[in-house]
Protein backbone atom coordinates (compact mmCIF):
# COMPACT_ATOMS: atom_id res chain seq x y z
CA UNK A 1 0.00 0.00 0.00
CA UNK A 2 2.89 2.54 1.19
CA UNK A 3 4.69 1.19 -2.13
CA UNK A 4 1.89 1.86 -4.22
CA UNK A 5 1.46 5.53 -2.70
CA UNK A 6 5.01 6.45 -3.32
CA UNK A 7 5.23 5.08 -7.01
CA UNK A 8 2.15 7.67 -7.45
CA UNK A 9 4.09 10.25 -6.05
CA UNK A 10 7.82 9.72 -7.65
CA UNK A 11 6.75 11.34 -10.96
CA UNK A 12 5.81 14.57 -8.78
CA UNK A 13 8.53 13.87 -6.13
CA UNK A 14 10.62 14.08 -9.35
CA UNK A 15 8.91 17.58 -10.65
CA UNK A 16 9.35 18.89 -7.13
CA UNK A 17 5.38 19.28 -7.22
CA UNK A 18 4.97 17.78 -3.34
CA UNK A 19 4.27 19.78 -0.44
CA UNK A 20 7.01 19.58 1.99
CA UNK A 21 5.80 16.95 4.29
CA UNK A 22 5.10 14.55 1.25
CA UNK A 23 8.66 15.06 -0.28
CA UNK A 24 10.04 13.74 3.40
CA UNK A 25 7.88 10.79 3.54
CA UNK A 26 8.90 9.68 -0.25
CA UNK A 27 12.65 10.19 0.34
CA UNK A 28 12.52 8.56 3.67
CA UNK A 29 11.02 5.43 1.96
CA UNK A 30 12.80 5.39 -1.06
CA UNK A 31 16.00 5.04 1.09
CA UNK A 32 14.44 1.79 2.73
CA UNK A 33 13.06 0.20 -0.32
CA UNK A 34 15.09 -1.13 -2.99
CA UNK A 35 12.00 -1.22 -5.30
CA UNK A 36 11.04 2.33 -5.09
CA UNK A 37 14.53 3.15 -5.51
CA UNK A 38 14.44 1.33 -8.73
CA UNK A 39 11.31 3.13 -9.96
CA UNK A 40 13.10 6.70 -9.52
CA UNK A 41 16.21 5.55 -11.41
CA UNK A 42 13.46 4.39 -14.36
CA UNK A 43 11.84 8.11 -14.12
CA UNK A 44 14.62 9.85 -14.06
CA UNK A 45 16.30 7.47 -16.94
CA UNK A 46 12.56 8.57 -18.89
CA UNK A 47 13.23 12.64 -18.48
CA UNK A 48 17.29 11.91 -19.20
CA UNK A 49 16.40 10.15 -22.39
CA UNK A 50 13.84 13.31 -23.48
CA UNK A 51 16.31 15.76 -22.21
CA UNK A 52 18.37 14.20 -24.99
CA UNK A 53 16.17 16.11 -27.35
CA UNK A 54 15.19 19.03 -26.00
CA UNK A 55 12.78 21.93 -27.31
CA UNK A 56 14.36 23.54 -30.04
CA UNK A 57 14.18 27.50 -29.21
CA UNK A 58 12.29 29.80 -32.62
CA UNK A 59 15.05 30.85 -34.93
CA UNK A 60 15.70 34.82 -34.49
CA UNK A 61 14.44 35.41 -38.47
CA UNK A 62 10.81 33.36 -37.15
CA UNK A 63 10.82 35.22 -34.05
CA UNK A 64 11.46 38.39 -36.54
CA UNK A 65 8.96 37.95 -38.79
CA UNK A 66 6.03 36.83 -36.32
CA UNK A 67 6.37 40.56 -34.76
CA UNK A 68 6.41 42.08 -38.09
CA UNK A 69 3.28 40.27 -38.80
CA UNK A 70 1.84 40.99 -35.76
CA UNK A 71 2.87 44.80 -36.01
CA UNK A 72 1.67 45.10 -39.30
CA UNK A 73 -1.94 43.52 -37.96
CA UNK A 74 -1.80 45.68 -35.15
CA UNK A 75 -1.92 48.73 -37.28
CA UNK A 76 -5.68 48.15 -38.03
CA UNK A 77 -6.86 46.33 -35.08
CA UNK A 78 -9.19 48.22 -32.95
CA UNK A 79 -8.23 47.56 -29.16
CA UNK A 80 -10.37 46.68 -26.42
CA UNK A 81 -10.39 49.22 -24.19
CA UNK A 82 -12.82 51.29 -21.30
CA UNK A 83 -15.86 51.18 -23.72
CA UNK A 84 -15.28 48.10 -25.43
CA UNK A 85 -15.32 46.88 -21.50
CA UNK A 86 -18.95 48.71 -21.19
CA UNK A 87 -20.34 47.79 -24.02
CA UNK A 88 -19.37 43.79 -24.32
CA UNK A 89 -20.34 43.34 -20.44
CA UNK A 90 -23.17 44.61 -19.30
CA UNK A 91 -22.12 43.04 -16.11
CA UNK A 92 -19.13 45.60 -15.56
CA UNK A 93 -20.98 48.45 -16.45
CA UNK A 94 -23.90 47.75 -14.25
CA UNK A 95 -21.40 47.09 -11.62
CA UNK A 96 -19.85 50.50 -12.26
CA UNK A 97 -23.09 51.78 -11.38
CA UNK A 98 -23.60 49.90 -8.11
CA UNK A 99 -19.63 50.89 -7.05
CA UNK A 100 -20.74 54.34 -7.49
CA UNK A 101 -23.78 54.91 -5.49
CA UNK A 102 -22.68 59.01 -4.71
CA UNK A 103 -22.61 59.47 -8.18
CA UNK A 104 -26.08 57.39 -8.82
CA UNK A 105 -27.59 59.43 -6.11
CA UNK A 106 -26.18 63.23 -7.10
CA UNK A 107 -27.36 62.18 -10.80
CA UNK A 108 -31.10 61.77 -9.26
CA UNK A 109 -30.62 64.55 -7.02
CA UNK A 110 -29.50 66.93 -9.87
CA UNK A 111 -32.42 65.42 -12.17
CA UNK A 112 -34.66 66.21 -9.78
CA UNK A 113 -33.79 69.72 -8.89
CA UNK A 114 -33.67 70.61 -12.41
CA UNK A 115 -37.48 69.14 -12.89
CA UNK A 116 -38.17 71.47 -9.74
CA UNK A 117 -36.09 74.82 -11.45
CA UNK A 118 -37.53 74.21 -14.65
CA UNK A 119 -41.23 74.14 -12.84
CA UNK A 120 -40.32 76.88 -10.61
CA UNK A 121 -39.31 78.96 -13.54
CA UNK A 122 -42.39 78.74 -15.38
CA UNK A 123 -44.70 79.16 -12.57
CA UNK A 124 -42.65 82.45 -11.74
CA UNK A 125 -42.84 83.89 -15.40
CA UNK A 126 -47.36 83.76 -14.39
CA UNK A 127 -48.89 86.70 -14.36
CA UNK A 128 -50.64 85.27 -11.23
CA UNK A 129 -46.92 84.41 -9.12
CA UNK A 130 -47.43 88.02 -7.19
CA UNK A 131 -44.90 88.47 -4.06
CA UNK A 132 -46.89 88.11 -0.71
CA UNK A 133 -46.17 89.02 2.89
CA UNK A 134 -46.58 85.75 5.16
CA UNK A 135 -46.59 86.86 8.84
CA UNK A 136 -47.48 82.97 9.79
CA UNK A 137 -47.00 81.64 12.96
CA UNK A 138 -43.21 81.46 12.92
CA UNK A 139 -43.05 78.34 14.89
CA UNK A 140 -44.90 76.54 12.31
CA UNK A 141 -42.21 74.93 10.19
CA UNK A 142 -42.33 75.75 5.96
CA UNK A 143 -43.50 72.50 4.39
CA UNK A 144 -39.45 71.92 2.77
CA UNK A 145 -40.76 70.07 -0.26
CA UNK A 146 -42.75 72.83 -1.38
CA UNK A 147 -40.17 75.46 -1.24
CA UNK A 148 -38.50 75.88 -4.63
CA UNK A 149 -35.97 78.52 -4.33
CA UNK A 150 -34.72 81.36 -1.79
CA UNK A 151 -34.48 84.51 -3.32
CA UNK A 152 -32.61 86.65 -0.69
CA UNK A 153 -31.69 86.29 2.94
CA UNK A 154 -31.11 89.61 4.82
CA UNK A 155 -30.44 90.25 8.45
CA UNK A 156 -31.19 93.83 10.15
CA UNK A 157 -28.43 95.30 11.12
CA UNK A 158 -27.32 95.10 14.71
CA UNK A 159 -30.40 92.23 15.64
CA UNK A 160 -30.73 88.64 15.01
CA UNK A 161 -33.42 89.15 12.73
CA UNK A 162 -33.52 87.80 9.86
CA UNK A 163 -35.80 88.05 6.73
CA UNK A 164 -36.39 85.79 4.01
CA UNK A 165 -37.66 86.06 0.43
CA UNK A 166 -38.41 81.91 -1.22
CA UNK A 167 -40.37 80.85 -3.23
CA UNK A 168 -42.90 78.00 -3.00
CA UNK A 169 -45.59 78.20 -6.10
CA UNK A 170 -45.34 82.10 -5.47
CA UNK A 171 -42.60 84.18 -4.04
CA UNK A 172 -42.98 84.29 -0.04
CA UNK A 173 -41.17 85.88 2.61
CA UNK A 174 -40.42 84.82 6.45
CA UNK A 175 -38.95 87.19 9.36
CA UNK A 176 -37.97 86.03 12.49
CA UNK A 177 -35.21 85.56 14.59
CA UNK A 178 -31.98 83.12 13.97
CA UNK A 179 -33.35 80.84 16.96
CA UNK A 180 -36.86 80.38 14.49
CA UNK A 181 -37.29 77.09 13.77
CA UNK A 182 -38.54 78.33 10.69
CA UNK A 183 -35.78 80.73 10.01
CA UNK A 184 -33.15 77.59 10.49
CA UNK A 185 -34.85 75.66 8.19
CA UNK A 186 -35.16 78.32 5.21
CA UNK A 187 -31.28 78.74 5.81
CA UNK A 188 -30.50 75.02 5.88
CA UNK A 189 -32.45 75.48 2.96
CA UNK A 190 -30.83 77.79 1.48
CA UNK A 191 -26.97 76.70 2.23
CA UNK A 192 -27.93 73.26 0.54
CA UNK A 193 -30.06 74.32 -2.36
CA UNK A 194 -29.69 77.42 -3.75
CA UNK A 195 -28.79 78.46 -7.34
CA UNK A 196 -27.92 81.64 -6.35
CA UNK A 197 -24.27 81.97 -4.87
CA UNK A 198 -24.69 84.90 -3.19
CA UNK A 199 -27.66 84.01 -0.85
CA UNK A 200 -25.85 80.87 -0.14
CA UNK A 201 -22.93 83.02 1.28
CA UNK A 202 -25.46 85.27 3.23
CA UNK A 203 -27.24 81.94 4.36
CA UNK A 204 -23.82 80.17 5.14
CA UNK A 205 -22.85 83.63 7.00
CA UNK A 206 -26.04 83.60 9.36
CA UNK A 207 -25.76 79.87 10.00
CA UNK A 208 -21.84 79.75 11.29
CA UNK A 209 -23.19 81.93 14.51
CA UNK A 210 -25.45 78.43 15.74
CA UNK A 211 -23.03 76.14 14.71
CA UNK A 212 -23.86 74.10 17.95
CA UNK A 213 -27.06 72.64 15.88
CA UNK A 214 -26.07 69.61 15.07
CA UNK A 215 -27.97 70.31 11.11
CA UNK A 216 -26.30 73.34 11.21
CA UNK A 217 -23.14 71.79 11.52
CA UNK A 218 -23.75 69.28 9.08
CA UNK A 219 -25.12 72.09 6.31
CA UNK A 220 -21.79 73.80 6.67
CA UNK A 221 -19.97 70.70 6.25
CA UNK A 222 -21.93 69.81 3.06
CA UNK A 223 -20.93 73.56 2.03
CA UNK A 224 -17.48 73.06 2.85
CA UNK A 225 -17.45 70.12 0.44
CA UNK A 226 -19.69 70.76 -2.56
CA UNK A 227 -20.28 74.44 -2.48
CA UNK A 228 -19.08 75.56 -6.33
CA UNK A 229 -18.25 78.74 -4.57
CA UNK A 230 -14.95 79.18 -3.00
CA UNK A 231 -16.35 82.65 -0.92
CA UNK A 232 -19.15 80.28 0.71
CA UNK A 233 -16.59 77.48 1.33
CA UNK A 234 -14.04 79.82 3.38
CA UNK A 235 -17.54 80.90 4.71
CA UNK A 236 -18.44 76.94 6.26
CA UNK A 237 -14.52 77.23 7.11
CA UNK A 238 -14.88 79.79 9.56
CA UNK A 239 -18.47 78.35 10.81
CA UNK A 240 -16.24 75.50 11.79
CA UNK A 241 -13.71 76.43 12.97
CA UNK A 242 -14.31 76.62 16.74
CA UNK A 243 -14.85 72.60 15.97
CA UNK A 244 -12.10 71.34 14.47
CA UNK A 245 -10.86 69.89 17.65
CA UNK A 246 -14.27 67.84 19.05
CA UNK A 247 -15.48 66.64 16.10
CA UNK A 248 -13.51 64.14 14.26
CA UNK A 249 -16.01 64.25 11.65
CA UNK A 250 -15.51 67.96 11.05
CA UNK A 251 -11.81 67.49 11.59
CA UNK A 252 -11.87 65.10 8.52
CA UNK A 253 -14.12 67.54 6.49
CA UNK A 254 -11.36 69.88 7.07
CA UNK A 255 -8.37 67.65 6.29
CA UNK A 256 -10.59 67.06 2.76
CA UNK A 257 -10.46 70.57 2.27
CA UNK A 258 -6.89 71.00 2.89
CA UNK A 259 -5.84 68.19 0.50
CA UNK A 260 -8.61 68.47 -2.12
CA UNK A 261 -9.87 72.13 -2.36
CA UNK A 262 -9.54 73.81 -5.71
CA UNK A 263 -8.82 77.31 -3.92
CA UNK A 264 -5.72 78.06 -2.29
CA UNK A 265 -7.64 80.43 -0.29
CA UNK A 266 -9.43 77.66 1.53
CA UNK A 267 -6.39 75.47 1.94
CA UNK A 268 -4.84 78.21 4.09
CA UNK A 269 -7.83 78.94 5.76
CA UNK A 270 -7.71 75.40 6.54
CA UNK A 271 -4.20 74.61 7.25
CA UNK A 272 -4.42 77.59 9.94
CA UNK A 273 -7.74 75.56 11.13
CA UNK A 274 -5.31 72.51 11.84
CA UNK A 275 -2.58 74.23 12.77
CA UNK A 276 -3.43 74.08 16.51
CA UNK A 277 -3.67 69.75 15.99
CA UNK A 278 -0.46 69.29 14.21
CA UNK A 279 0.44 66.54 16.46
CA UNK A 280 -2.47 64.22 15.22
CA UNK A 281 -1.16 61.71 12.92
CA UNK A 282 -4.08 61.90 10.45
CA UNK A 283 -3.05 65.81 10.23
CA UNK A 284 0.71 65.11 10.25
CA UNK A 285 0.75 62.63 7.20
CA UNK A 286 -2.00 65.39 5.33
CA UNK A 287 0.89 68.25 6.13
CA UNK A 288 3.50 66.20 4.77
CA UNK A 289 1.18 65.34 1.47
CA UNK A 290 1.07 69.04 1.47
CA UNK A 291 4.90 69.98 1.91
CA UNK A 292 5.75 67.69 -0.81
CA UNK A 293 3.19 68.48 -3.74
CA UNK A 294 0.90 71.28 -3.21
CA UNK A 295 0.95 73.47 -6.06
CA UNK A 296 0.87 76.72 -3.64
CA UNK A 297 4.42 77.61 -2.85
CA UNK A 298 3.11 79.42 0.38
CA UNK A 299 1.39 76.50 1.79
CA UNK A 300 3.78 74.11 0.94
CA UNK A 301 6.52 76.24 2.98
CA UNK A 302 3.94 76.52 5.53
CA UNK A 303 3.29 72.98 5.85
CA UNK A 304 7.22 72.70 6.31
CA UNK A 305 7.15 75.18 8.81
CA UNK A 306 4.59 73.45 10.87
CA UNK A 307 5.84 69.74 10.27
CA UNK A 308 9.42 71.46 11.49
CA UNK A 309 7.94 73.01 14.55
CA UNK A 310 6.48 69.67 15.80
CA UNK A 311 7.63 67.54 18.81
CA UNK A 312 9.67 64.32 18.33
CA UNK A 313 7.38 61.35 17.89
CA UNK A 314 9.94 58.93 18.39
CA UNK B 1 -8.17 37.20 -6.79
CA UNK B 2 -6.33 39.69 -6.63
CA UNK B 3 -3.51 40.69 -9.28
CA UNK B 4 -0.60 39.53 -7.68
CA UNK B 5 -1.72 36.55 -5.71
CA UNK B 6 0.72 34.31 -7.59
CA UNK B 7 4.21 34.45 -8.11
CA UNK B 8 4.73 33.07 -11.64
CA UNK B 9 8.32 30.84 -10.77
CA UNK B 10 10.00 31.64 -13.88
CA UNK B 11 11.48 34.71 -15.09
CA UNK B 12 9.29 35.95 -18.15
CA UNK B 13 10.05 37.05 -20.85
CA UNK B 14 13.34 34.61 -21.11
CA UNK B 15 13.35 30.89 -21.90
CA UNK B 16 13.20 28.57 -18.79
CA UNK B 17 13.97 24.80 -19.62
CA UNK B 18 13.82 22.59 -16.52
CA UNK B 19 16.94 21.60 -16.13
CA UNK B 20 18.41 18.48 -15.08
CA UNK B 21 20.87 19.20 -12.46
CA UNK B 22 17.72 20.94 -10.92
CA UNK B 23 15.29 18.34 -11.46
CA UNK B 24 17.61 15.97 -9.60
CA UNK B 25 17.65 18.08 -6.88
CA UNK B 26 13.84 17.76 -6.47
CA UNK B 27 13.22 21.46 -7.82
CA UNK B 28 13.24 22.42 -3.84
CA UNK B 29 12.60 26.23 -3.96
CA UNK B 30 11.51 27.05 -7.54
CA UNK B 31 9.71 30.27 -6.44
CA UNK B 32 12.76 31.65 -5.66
CA UNK B 33 14.57 31.38 -8.83
CA UNK B 34 13.71 34.66 -10.91
CA UNK B 35 11.06 35.66 -8.38
CA UNK B 36 12.69 39.11 -7.92
CA UNK B 37 12.83 39.83 -11.97
CA UNK B 38 9.49 38.29 -12.08
CA UNK B 39 7.76 40.70 -9.73
CA UNK B 40 9.50 43.59 -11.19
CA UNK B 41 7.97 42.47 -14.67
CA UNK B 42 4.54 42.06 -12.85
CA UNK B 43 4.76 45.62 -11.66
CA UNK B 44 5.74 46.72 -15.05
CA UNK B 45 3.51 44.83 -16.30
CA UNK B 46 0.70 46.32 -14.59
CA UNK B 47 1.21 49.59 -15.97
CA UNK B 48 1.44 48.63 -19.91
CA UNK B 49 -1.25 46.83 -19.20
CA UNK B 50 -3.42 49.76 -18.37
CA UNK B 51 -1.76 51.95 -20.84
CA UNK B 52 -2.60 49.11 -23.17
CA UNK B 53 -5.88 49.55 -22.03
CA UNK B 54 -5.96 52.81 -22.64
CA UNK B 55 -5.65 52.70 -26.33
CA UNK B 56 -2.11 53.16 -25.66
CA UNK B 57 -0.62 50.69 -29.00
CA UNK B 58 3.57 51.15 -28.23
CA UNK B 59 2.71 49.76 -24.58
CA UNK B 60 0.90 46.89 -26.07
CA UNK B 61 3.92 45.98 -27.80
CA UNK B 62 6.19 46.02 -25.05
CA UNK B 63 4.30 43.70 -23.42
CA UNK B 64 4.14 41.16 -26.44
CA UNK B 65 8.21 41.61 -26.55
CA UNK B 66 8.10 40.17 -22.36
CA UNK B 67 6.03 37.05 -23.56
CA UNK B 68 6.04 36.23 -27.09
CA UNK B 69 9.41 34.06 -27.56
CA UNK B 70 8.02 31.89 -24.85
CA UNK B 71 4.62 31.53 -26.69
CA UNK B 72 6.63 31.05 -29.68
CA UNK B 73 8.09 28.50 -28.29
CA UNK B 74 5.44 26.66 -27.02
CA UNK B 75 3.52 26.78 -30.39
CA UNK B 76 6.39 25.92 -32.12
CA UNK B 77 7.02 22.58 -30.49
CA UNK B 78 3.22 21.62 -29.98
CA UNK B 79 2.54 21.93 -33.59
CA UNK B 80 5.70 21.10 -35.17
CA UNK B 81 5.28 23.82 -37.99
CA UNK B 82 6.98 27.13 -38.22
CA UNK B 83 3.88 28.30 -39.91
CA UNK B 84 1.44 26.94 -38.11
CA UNK B 85 3.12 28.74 -34.80
CA UNK B 86 3.15 32.19 -36.40
CA UNK B 87 -0.69 31.67 -37.13
CA UNK B 88 -1.04 31.11 -33.22
CA UNK B 89 1.20 33.23 -32.19
CA UNK B 90 -0.61 36.17 -34.70
CA UNK B 91 -4.07 34.55 -33.60
CA UNK B 92 -3.35 35.12 -29.74
CA UNK B 93 -1.41 38.06 -29.68
CA UNK B 94 -4.49 40.03 -31.97
CA UNK B 95 -7.16 38.47 -29.54
CA UNK B 96 -5.15 39.62 -26.55
CA UNK B 97 -4.94 42.95 -27.79
CA UNK B 98 -8.84 42.80 -29.16
CA UNK B 99 -10.05 41.69 -25.11
CA UNK B 100 -7.27 43.40 -23.47
CA UNK B 101 -10.62 45.66 -21.68
CA UNK B 102 -11.84 42.54 -20.49
CA UNK B 103 -8.79 41.89 -18.23
CA UNK B 104 -9.36 42.76 -14.75
CA UNK B 105 -6.06 41.72 -13.14
CA UNK B 106 -8.05 38.22 -11.36
CA UNK B 107 -4.95 36.47 -12.83
CA UNK B 108 -1.51 37.06 -13.90
CA UNK B 109 -1.20 38.50 -17.36
CA UNK B 110 1.14 35.64 -18.10
CA UNK B 111 -1.82 33.41 -17.18
CA UNK B 112 -4.13 34.92 -19.14
CA UNK B 113 -1.89 35.28 -22.64
CA UNK B 114 -0.93 31.49 -22.06
CA UNK B 115 -4.62 30.46 -21.90
CA UNK B 116 -5.26 32.11 -25.14
CA UNK B 117 -2.33 30.82 -26.56
CA UNK B 118 -2.92 26.73 -24.81
CA UNK B 119 -6.69 27.02 -26.16
CA UNK B 120 -5.42 28.06 -29.45
CA UNK B 121 -2.98 25.42 -29.58
CA UNK B 122 -5.55 22.53 -28.27
CA UNK B 123 -7.62 23.50 -31.77
CA UNK B 124 -4.76 22.53 -33.79
CA UNK B 125 -3.82 19.73 -32.12
CA UNK B 126 -7.57 18.60 -32.00
CA UNK B 127 -7.94 19.68 -35.56
CA UNK B 128 -4.70 17.73 -36.50
CA UNK B 129 -5.58 14.63 -34.47
CA UNK B 130 -8.84 14.54 -36.70
CA UNK B 131 -6.49 14.18 -39.92
CA UNK B 132 -4.78 12.01 -38.32
CA UNK B 133 -1.28 13.85 -39.12
CA UNK B 134 2.03 12.60 -37.73
CA UNK B 135 4.11 14.96 -35.03
CA UNK B 136 7.82 15.44 -36.16
CA UNK B 137 7.51 15.76 -39.60
CA UNK B 138 7.31 19.96 -39.70
CA UNK B 139 6.68 22.29 -42.87
CA UNK B 140 8.80 25.43 -43.06
CA UNK B 141 8.03 28.27 -44.06
CA UNK B 142 8.87 27.76 -47.35
CA UNK B 143 6.34 24.70 -47.43
CA UNK B 144 9.66 22.10 -47.77
CA UNK B 145 8.73 19.03 -44.88
CA UNK B 146 11.53 18.59 -42.20
CA UNK B 147 11.94 17.25 -39.26
CA UNK B 148 12.41 19.39 -36.28
CA UNK B 149 13.73 16.48 -33.70
CA UNK B 150 16.42 15.56 -36.68
CA UNK B 151 17.07 19.01 -37.27
CA UNK B 152 17.77 19.29 -33.88
CA UNK B 153 20.25 16.28 -33.58
CA UNK B 154 22.22 17.87 -36.52
CA UNK B 155 23.01 20.72 -34.96
CA UNK B 156 24.22 19.36 -31.78
CA UNK B 157 25.81 16.01 -33.00
CA UNK B 158 28.29 17.33 -35.30
CA UNK B 159 30.78 15.12 -36.87
CA UNK B 160 29.60 11.75 -35.67
CA UNK B 161 27.54 10.21 -38.04
CA UNK B 162 26.41 7.40 -36.18
CA UNK B 163 25.57 9.21 -33.07
CA UNK B 164 23.51 11.68 -35.23
CA UNK B 165 21.58 8.45 -36.84
CA UNK B 166 20.54 7.09 -33.16
CA UNK B 167 18.96 10.95 -32.12
CA UNK B 168 17.54 11.17 -35.11
CA UNK B 169 15.69 7.87 -34.22
CA UNK B 170 15.44 9.16 -30.77
CA UNK B 171 13.51 12.09 -31.82
CA UNK B 172 11.44 10.53 -34.19
CA UNK B 173 10.08 8.04 -30.99
CA UNK B 174 9.84 10.57 -28.94
CA UNK B 175 8.10 13.04 -31.57
CA UNK B 176 5.54 9.68 -32.42
CA UNK B 177 5.03 9.14 -28.58
CA UNK B 178 4.48 12.65 -28.13
CA UNK B 179 1.86 12.96 -31.03
CA UNK B 180 0.20 9.74 -29.31
CA UNK B 181 -1.32 11.46 -26.30
CA UNK B 182 -4.11 12.92 -26.40
CA UNK B 183 -4.27 17.21 -26.82
CA UNK B 184 -5.14 17.56 -23.13
CA UNK B 185 -2.13 15.01 -22.13
CA UNK B 186 -0.07 16.73 -24.42
CA UNK B 187 -0.49 20.00 -23.17
CA UNK B 188 -0.12 18.93 -19.68
CA UNK B 189 3.15 17.31 -20.42
CA UNK B 190 4.13 20.43 -22.30
CA UNK B 191 3.59 23.12 -20.20
CA UNK B 192 5.10 21.15 -16.98
CA UNK B 193 8.17 19.14 -18.55
CA UNK B 194 9.37 21.42 -21.12
CA UNK B 195 8.67 24.74 -19.81
CA UNK B 196 8.82 23.79 -16.16
CA UNK B 197 5.52 25.61 -15.11
CA UNK B 198 3.58 24.81 -11.56
CA UNK B 199 1.05 22.28 -12.05
CA UNK B 200 -1.31 24.86 -9.89
CA UNK B 201 -0.45 27.63 -13.47
CA UNK B 202 -0.99 24.84 -15.53
CA UNK B 203 -4.21 23.79 -13.94
CA UNK B 204 -5.46 27.45 -13.98
CA UNK B 205 -4.31 27.92 -17.96
CA UNK B 206 -6.54 25.16 -18.62
CA UNK B 207 -9.38 26.15 -16.35
CA UNK B 208 -9.34 23.09 -14.18
CA UNK B 209 -7.68 22.37 -11.06
CA UNK B 210 -4.23 21.08 -9.69
CA UNK B 211 -5.42 17.60 -9.17
CA UNK B 212 -6.72 17.06 -12.72
CA UNK B 213 -3.68 19.08 -14.02
CA UNK B 214 -1.31 16.26 -11.47
CA UNK B 215 -4.07 13.32 -12.85
CA UNK B 216 -2.91 14.15 -16.61
CA UNK B 217 0.50 14.64 -16.07
CA UNK B 218 0.60 11.24 -14.16
CA UNK B 219 -1.47 9.64 -17.41
CA UNK B 220 0.60 11.19 -19.73
CA UNK B 221 4.18 10.23 -18.15
CA UNK B 222 2.84 6.82 -18.17
CA UNK B 223 1.84 6.52 -21.98
CA UNK B 224 4.90 8.10 -22.57
CA UNK B 225 7.43 5.67 -20.82
CA UNK B 226 5.24 2.82 -22.13
CA UNK B 227 5.87 3.91 -25.74
CA UNK B 228 9.04 4.87 -25.20
CA UNK B 229 10.00 1.38 -23.93
CA UNK B 230 8.27 -0.93 -26.76
CA UNK B 231 10.07 1.30 -29.17
CA UNK B 232 13.82 0.24 -27.53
Amino acid sequence: MRCDWVRQNILFYVYGELEDDARYEVEQHLARCPECALELKATRKFQATLAEMPVAEPTPNLLAASRMRLQEALETARPGGFWQRLIVEPGVWLRQIRMAPALAAAIFIVGFGGGIGATYNFLANRPVAVSSEEHSDPSRPVESSAITGIRSVTQDPGSNQVNIKYDTVSTQEAQGSLNDRRIQQLLLFAAHNNYNSGVRMDSVDLLTQAPDDSRVREALMYALQNDTNAGVRLKALDGLSGFVRQDSRVKDEVLRALIGDANAGVRMQALRLVEPMKADSNVRSVLTRLAQSDENDSIRSQARAMLAQMPEMD
Amino acid sequence: MPADSYGIAIPVGEMYRPRRAEQEKGNRNPSVRGSLAAQSNRIDDTSLIREAQQGNRSAFEVLVRHYDQSVLRLALHLTGSESDAQDVYQEAFLKAYKNLGSFRFECSFYTWIYRIVTNLCLDHLRKRNVRKEDAPVAVDASGEEYSRLEQFADARSGANPERDLMRRELGRKIGTALSALTPRERMVFELKHYHGLKLRTVGEMLHTTEETAKNTLFRATQKLRAALAEMR
